[in-house]
């Protein structure tokens, strides 16, 4: 039996080879090029087209593209007039009134008025559809106008941080009108805001293409087209910005992006920003007594984990708040101090022969390092002589075992705050009737809930920045590290660098 | 004639029994994602809801009554057309499976042929070269193509052709800048009945690299089954009769040794096809694919049952229709077991 290669079949093969060659060819895109066009590799997607319905920290970036926030942030995150032009949060906390643009339109034309406002906050929420900002506007129960581009937020329990809320999660405003006659499902399938960009076509996990708004009322973007690949894998990341078919792309691990930034072409950052990772702690079982949990936190060498798993680039944290953030205490330092914590050991009456014991929980892949980084703090224990049990949970258990009480003393944890207001940082991870923190210790606990209520914004960042303290002090809470976002670009593509790692698109330029 | 109504009374038969089959699985799976240690009703409100906002989620979801009875609404429900609503996209999941199912398919179909080219050929190589040198290296190659998963095979194509050579896209269906047909989800379809062939060969060099590592790590068993099978056919007379009769190898070879060691193949190939349709997950997440793969991905992470639900439920109709497939093939190739 013989098949042979011979020369006229090796001929017709090589032919065939060559015309399927040419034919893909002819589809072939150039890979991002020209000036006009920027496309960026972004990990995860939207839920949805309706930026109010679900919290997704990392999908604010895509929705601050097509939709707009009555308040925005600088970059430096401080609070700064967008839809709304001003606002005064009144002494009592009890109402806000606020003055909004008259030359604001939607993509479809429809100019904004303050009954879009009504809508989005007050109407929308009181129809019954399930919206995440329904829980961050809770207290809000009408807004009264009072002209066609003045009106009034009335609340119904003091709420002190409701213009930080007007630029965080959810609060984007929708348009009443177009709403009311597509229906809500309609409108997540053709989003209609009035943002700096259309969307043009969506993909759901796999591409967002949108179209510079030339109708838009603040600064124009200087690239008419963003293309937002969606992709998932870190390492298909790394590869699409190395081979070009993205111009920028963000998370991908350490090591690749200081190995990238060396690419000729290419250029990396690693930018801490306003995400905390930390310990929740427990005030009870294997940490009732104070002496260990301080105990364990100055066995922890911060500085050596953010050199070993984020190129040193995350900043040591001694208070649960990030740099710049005004409930950040830049002159005080919780020390890294091993022998301290086997003196308070020793004196709380713990021996090599009866440690003391507790349980770490960890989330493996939820954040860069995760599990790596609880791995290190169990080593980091040991040598000080606390015994801990490494034990893995899935992030989506985290809020129910927090809710039944089941969480262990201590659990690694990753918490994220745009607006870098403390009550969105202390104040939630130690408000023990929130789900977010395990810490249920009365004394921590009352001050919090009074600041919950404080409408004076000075008193309120200094209540802040006193309970951090004693929080940290007490070892109700052990913050550790301030997370970092790896970016990796074209040189020439610029973009504005925001303190709490939003990438927008109506940024960037070409150079 | 005979054959077809021998089919007719297969296809009937197995309809019949893939009902109680599926509402099985359907009360296999309920139970199952009941008894995981998450809770729905949490994952469906944002982190600020309070624990009496949950609780009200959790009566409204019915998560509070015993488990048949949320079964039995779930199975009325789905009997109605409704498989439940997303917790995470408060989408309804028919919808969005209906979304991601023809991406899926497209890859799986494409990838299938991928594996079925390279097994059948490189199956009739080992057998051709049997008893060589060539044997050895070629059982070592199979070996090997064996012994990597498809999503080590997606990481190596996407770095050899994808970032080395820079000469196949390896991001999602199509290519910036070209415009996506929508009339029944299928890409490579709806490009063709929309007549835009140069979307129609984009979306081909898309599928290339994921269908590649589905298929070249679907290849070896095939491989090496159907050399195995044809080692069998020909110690059989007929191959020596045919010899007898003056025919070349190559026509004994396809004509009867193929026809006869190709069926224990094609079981495999109807087993794989099932496998493959389930385990796109980790090559759509590295390709960007917004299949189903994609989505359950999306799902496992944010705990949305219904989800997770609906797409194993699909799986199951898959697997159960690539059956009937088989089965069906299986009547025409073999004439004994339309005999029987």
């Amino acid at each position: 039996m013989t098949f042979e290669i011979d020369r006229r079949n090796l001929l017709q093969m090589l032919g065939l080879a060559a015309v399927s060659g040419s034919v893909l060819s002819q589809a072939t895109i150039a890979f991002a090029a020209d000036t006009d066009n920027v496309t960026i590799g972004w990990p995860s997607d939207v839920p949805s087209w309706d930026p109010n319905l679900r919290f997704v920290p990392d999908a604010q970036p895509l929705f601050k593209m097509v939709f707009d926030q009555p308040l925005d942030q600088s970059p430096d995150l401080k609070l700064i007039g967008n839809l709304i032009t001003k606002w005064e949060l009144k002494p009592d906390g009890l109402s806000m009134p606020f003055e909004i643009r008259s030359d604001v339109k939607f993509h479809n034309g429809d100019p904004m008025t303050m009954e879009d406002f009504k809508y989005t906050f007050v109407d929308r929420i009181k129809s019954g559809l399930k919206l995440d900002i329904a829980n961050s506007w809770r207290t809000l129960t009408d807004i009264e106008i009072l002209s066609p581009t003045s009106g009034v937020m009335k609340f119904s329990a003091p709420t002190p941080t409701a213009p930080q809320w007007l630029a965080f999660l959810g609060s984007y405003l929708v348009p009443k009108k177009y709403i009311e006659s597509v229906g809500p499902e309609e409108f997540a399938k053709k989003p209609v805001g009035t943002g700096p960009y259309k969307l043009v076509d969506y993909q759901m996990n796999s591409r967002i293409v949108l179209e510079r708004n030339d109708d838009y009322f603040g600064t124009k973007p200087k690239i008419k087209r963003v293309t937002i690949d969606i992709i998932k894998d870190p390492s298909a990341r790394t590869a699409a910005i190395q081979s070009g078919q993205v111009d920028l792309t963000v998370n991908i691990p350490v090591r690749e992006a200081e190995r990238l930034g060396k690419t000729e072409g290419l250029t990396a950052e690693i930018n801490p920003f306003t995400r905390l990772i930390l310990l929740q702690m427990r005030n009870d079982k294997g940490f009732t007594d104070m002496a260990v949990r301080l105990a364990a936190h100055h066995a922890i060498d911060k500085a050596a984990l953010s050199k070993a798993f984020y190129g040193g680039a995350a900043v040591p944290l001694s208070v649960p708040a990030t740099p710049g953030t005004p409930g950040y205490l830049p002159d005080y330092k919780f020390a890294y101090d091993p022998e301290l914590s086997k003196k308070l050991l020793a004196d709380a009456g713990y021996t090599a022969d009866k440690p003391a014991t507790f349980t770490l929980a960890a989330t493996n892949g939820q954040f860069p390092s995760d599990f790596d980084i609880a791995r290190a703090l169990v080593q980091m224990w040991q040598k000080v002589g606390l015994k801990v049990e490494l034990q893995q949970i899935e992030y989506s258990k985290y809020f129910e075992l927090n809710r039944g009480g089941q969480l262990p003393e201590a659990t690694l944890y990753s918490f994220d705050n745009a607006t870098g207001d403390p009550e969105i940082f202390s104040g939630y991870l130690m408000n023990p009737k929130m789900p977010f923190g395990a810490w249920k210790g009365p004394e921590i606990g009352d001050k919090i809930l009074k600041l919950f209520v404080e409408p004076v914004y000075e008193k309120r960042i200094a209540g802040y920045k006193a309970v951090a303290q004693e929080a940290v002090e007490t070892g109700a809470n052990i913050p550790i590290l301030q997370s970092v976002q790896t970016l990796v670009k074209k040189k020439s593509l610029n973009y504005v660098k925001y303190g709490n790692a939003w990438v927008l698109g109506s940024t960037m330029s070409w150079s | 004639m005979r054959m077809i109504a021998t089919i007719a009374k297969l296809l009937v038969k197995r309809v019949l029994t893939a009902i109680p089959i599926l509402l099985l699985v359907s009360a296999l799976l309920f139970c199952i994602l009941r008894i995981l240690p998450v809770d729905p009703a949490a994952m469906s409100l944002p982190p600020n809801a309070t624990v009496q906002e949950v609780e009200a989620m959790r009566t409204e979801m019915g998560l509070n009554l015993p488990l048949y009875q949320q079964y039995g609404i779930w199975l009325n429900k789905l009997f109605h057309g409704d498989i439940g609503r997303s917790i995470h996209f408060r989408q309804d999941v028919t919808s969005l499976i209906g979304s991601t199912l023809p991406a899926t398919i497209e890859l799986a179909v494409i990838a299938m042929m991928v594996a079925t080219v390279f097994g059948l050929a490189g199956g009739l190589f080992l057998f051709y070269v049997r008893g060589t040198r060539a044997e050895a290296v070629m059982d070592f190659v199979s070996i090997l193509l064996l012994s990597l998963p498809e999503f080590l095979w997606s990481l190596f194509l996407l770095l050899i052709f994808g970032v080395f050579f820079e000469v196949l896209p390896f991001t999602g269906r199509l290519s910036p800048g070209f415009e996506r047909p929508v009339v029944t989800g299928f890409l490579l379809l709806d490009s063709l009945i929309t007549g835009k062939i140069s979307t129609f060969l984009n979306a081909l060099q898309h599928m290339i690299l994921p269908c590649l590592a589905l298929g070249i790590a679907l290849s070896p068993s095939l491989m090496r089954v159907l050399r195995s099978s044809l080692l069998d056919a020909y110690q059989d007379d007929y191959i020596q009769q045919a010899r007898l009769r003056g025919l070349s190898e190559k026509r004994i070879l396809i004509r009867h040794g193929l026809k006869n060691a190709i069926l224990p193949t094609l079981s495999l190939m109807g087993v794989q096809f099932g496998f493959l349709f389930g385990g796109t997950l980790l090559v759509e997440i590295i390709y960007s694919y917004p299949g189903m793969g994609n989505l359950m991905v999306d799902a496992i992470r944010n705990a949305d049952l219904p989800i997770i639900q609906g797409a194993g439920l699909t799986y199951c109709v898959a697997v159960l229709v690539i059956s009937i497939v088989v089965d069906s093939l299986y009547l025409i190739l073999n004439p004994k077991l339309r005999v029987r």
